[in-house]
């Protein structure tokens, strides 16, 4: 089924540095409309870095980052505003602790998009459901288990519509009979047409369900390329040594 | 005279004095809360300058004895032609001494909150001052309860300083009926009963309160002073 | 001129005194403090409640209050100047807090290590002394530091005992010089650099003998 391509996020020579440690080195990427990128790479290659660079949770040294057509690297964009429509799961939820499941969805709906209550309750509703836990919608995070807090967290990103979904280590924080709930929720957005850039370990779900695969490196894209590719006969041997590594853990 | 009749002439005395007692320390408490809050936001959240001009005050404040700061404010401002009332005195005096100490415990409560927070709120597009009002102040609240308990505690025990610039609370009337009758210890007792009662209706009081603000599942997280 | 030639006497008379009161406080209620913590953990049931509820007692109570308490009682049995008088007395109150941070440092030293060195043959005391006590030590420094902060600070209500420390000897420069602005700015200054100099100087002998990890 084929769709007119339309860009999504344009990143551009992007470098960033904590001090003297370079944790990115020129990262440049096109991501399409519906597609899913996993980004996979050793610990420490500046994958989750690249992630915050995309929503300017942390902001790049140098180069550009688009999201949308807006230039999120232009000091004049409101970023707030843009982060509005840029989805983040984290790796360990953050859900606010001193909200019930429903209010944490509510909350950007009420104060960040200026909705009214009643409304952000039915829609907030709709994305409890949406990841199956309609049920909890009056429980703190506190009773709820690592797959069920990080389903919810997902739920909260839907909820404000977002263009485009950041994935940070989304299954790493949980216990492995829990990783399942939380990838069948990913891939179910992923079929739907969610733009997705997903930093994980889960070849599994980059096998069947992604688009493309990025392998980094110390802060720089080695190679990247369609999963079948990439998972069985890539072009460098770096990429072959590490996919090979965790391809034997799946 | 026994020790009952003592106490009948006594305790309507001290019970005049209580009345202040609790003025004056519930006026401070109020009064360093006003300025401990946004101290504590300062000191994390504000610009260099703020945070060198808060801490300094801070510092201060928690490195020099309450008794001298109510001297200084009472006795020494005159001299520059400053004059408060005792009543004021012990208000600024106090009150700006736990200022600095609830300043401590709200920071201790900001800083317990998990950095994640800040970030997911700001990831779903809120501004910091959003962040700051909505996630970081409610739980820095519920979570500065604990050592907040221990201020307000705090706050009936050192008000007892105030009666050395004759502010007739509770030490005053003991040391005004240990003048007229000349029998310390039975005063001393009776005043030090009191403010044991006082104090643990206001202990269990509190913990009433913590208990009810506590956020289910996340009682392991509270953190104590 | 004047202000130093003048001043600086008093204020050093009055500091020698302060230094005194607090060292006399702070050592001895190191000493009880010790006593009252090592029997709260290691003492009986009965003993142990005992000495809870007086250290309640002790901390539900405003200093002033016990500081003429313990005094006046003292002053009963024996003949004290109100020197050591009104030392002994913030002693005693501080040995309660004291007590409070050494009986948490003992506790947080994990169970297993008491079990060790029993299995090793070592007898109940010997264990406390070579095993608990020197990491527990460690642990008690930063809180140590914290109330020999608040014993410094409050060596100052002796003043109501007419001992004459920093802070009577202000009143009396004030008295004469009709300066009490500058008395008392004084004696806050030389407050806080004792305060400021004990925590720093703690904090250096924290970082110093911590146990590498």
């Amino acid at each position: 089924m084929p769709k007119p391509e339309k860009l999504i996020v344009k990143i551009e020579n992007v470098h960033k540095a904590y001090g003297k440690e370079k944790v990115l080195r020129g990262i440049s990427m096109d991501i399409n409309e519906s597609e899913v990128v996993v980004l996979v790479g050793p610990s420490g290659t500046g994958k989750s870095t690249l992630l915050r660079c995309i929503n300017q949770l942390t902001v790049p040294d140098s180069g550009k980052v688009w999201v949308d057509g807006v230039e999120l690297t232009n000091p004049k964009t409101d970023k707030d505003k843009a982060r509005q429509h840029i989805g983040m799961v984290f790796q360990d939820f953050n859900l606010f602790n001193h909200l019930t499941t429903l209010d944490n969805i509510m909350l950007g709906l009420v104060h960040v998009l200026g909705m009214k209550k009643e409304e952000a309750y039915d829609k907030a509703m709709l994305e409890l459901e949406r990841v199956g836990l309609a049920n909890k919608y009056g429980s703190y995070p506190g009773q709820l288990s690592g797959g069920q807090k990080q389903r919810v967290a997902i739920a909260r990103s839907l909820a404000m519509e977002p263009i485009v979904m950041l994935f940070d280590e989304p299954t790493s924080a949980l216990d492995p009979e829990l990783i399942g709930e939380v990838l069948t929720v990913m891939k179910d957005l992923a079929e739907g047409g969610m733009t997705m850039i997903c930093v994980t370990h889960e070849i599994g779900f980059a096998r069947e369900v992604c688009s493309r695969i990025v392998f980094m490196e110390h802060g720089e894209i080695v190679e990247q390329g369609l999963p079948v590719k990439m998972l069985n006969n890539p072009d460098m041997q770096r990429t072959k040594d590490f996919l090979g590594k965790i391809s034997v853990l799946d | 005279m026994s020790f009952i009749e003592y106490m009948l002439i006594a305790l309507p005395k001290i019970w005049v004095g209580l009345q202040i007692t609790f003025k004056i320390s519930s006026i401070c408490l109020l009064i360093g809360m006003v300025i401990g809050f946004p101290v504590a936001l300062a000191r994390v959240y504000g610009p260099k300058w703020l945070r060198w001009l808060v801490s300094a005050y801070v510092e201060i404040f928690r490195g020099t004895p309450v008794l001298v700061q109510l001297f200084l404010i009472y006795y020494g401002l005159p001299q520059f032609g400053i004059t408060f009332s005792a009543f004021s005195s012990a208000y600024l005096a106090i009150g700006l001494n736990s200022g600095a100490y609830q300043s401590e415990y709200f920071r201790g409560a900001i800083q317990a909150i998990a950095s994640g927070q800040m970030m997911a709120a700001r990831s779903i597009g809120m501004t910091r001052l959003q962040a700051i009002r909505h996630i970081i102040i409610p739980q820095a609240f519920r979570f500065a309860i604990p050592s907040w308990s221990n201020e307000a505690v705090s706050m009936v025990k050192i008000s007892s300083i105030v009666y050395l610039i004759a502010i007739p609370e509770m030490m005053y009337v003991a040391k005004m009926l240990i003048s007229k009758y000349y029998n310390p210890m039975p005063t001393y007792i009776l005043v030090g009963l009191v403010y044991l009662l006082v104090i643990g209706v206001l202990t269990l009081l509190l913990n009433e309160i913590e208990r009810r603000t506590t956020i289910p599942g996340l009682e392991t997280a509270r953190r104590g002073s | 001129m004047e202000v130093l030639t003048v001043l600086v006497p008093y204020i050093l008379r009055g500091l020698s005194i302060t230094l005194e009161v607090t060292a006399v406080a702070l050592g001895l209620g190191l000493f009880f403090g010790s006593i009252l913590a090592i029997l709260r953990v290691y003492g009986g049931d009965l003993l142990s409640r005992v000495l809870t509820l007086f250290v309640t007692l002790l901390r539900a109570l405003p200093h002033i209050l016990l500081l003429l308490i313990i005094y006046f009682i003292i002053a009963r049995v024996v003949n004290l100047s109100a020197f050591w008088a009104g030392s002994l007395s913030l002693a005693i109150i501080s040995s309660a807090y004291q007590s409070e941070i050494i009986r948490g440092a003992i506790q947080s030293v994990p169970g297993g290590q008491m079990m060790a060195a029993r299995s090793i043959g070592m007898n109940r005391i010997k264990a406390i002394w070579h095993v608990i006590i020197p990491q527990a030590f460690r642990y008690a420094i930063p809180p140590w530091s914290n109330e020999a902060a608040i014993v410094i600070k409050d060596s100052s209500l002796v003043y109501v005992l007419g001992v004459p420390e920093i802070l009577r000897q202000a009143q009396y420069y004030s008295a004469r010089t009709y300066q009490p602005l500058t008395a008392y700015v004084t004696v806050a200054a030389i407050y806080f650099l004792l305060t400021f100099i004990t925590n720093r100087g703690l904090d250096l002998l924290e970082r110093h003998i911590r146990i590498p990890t």
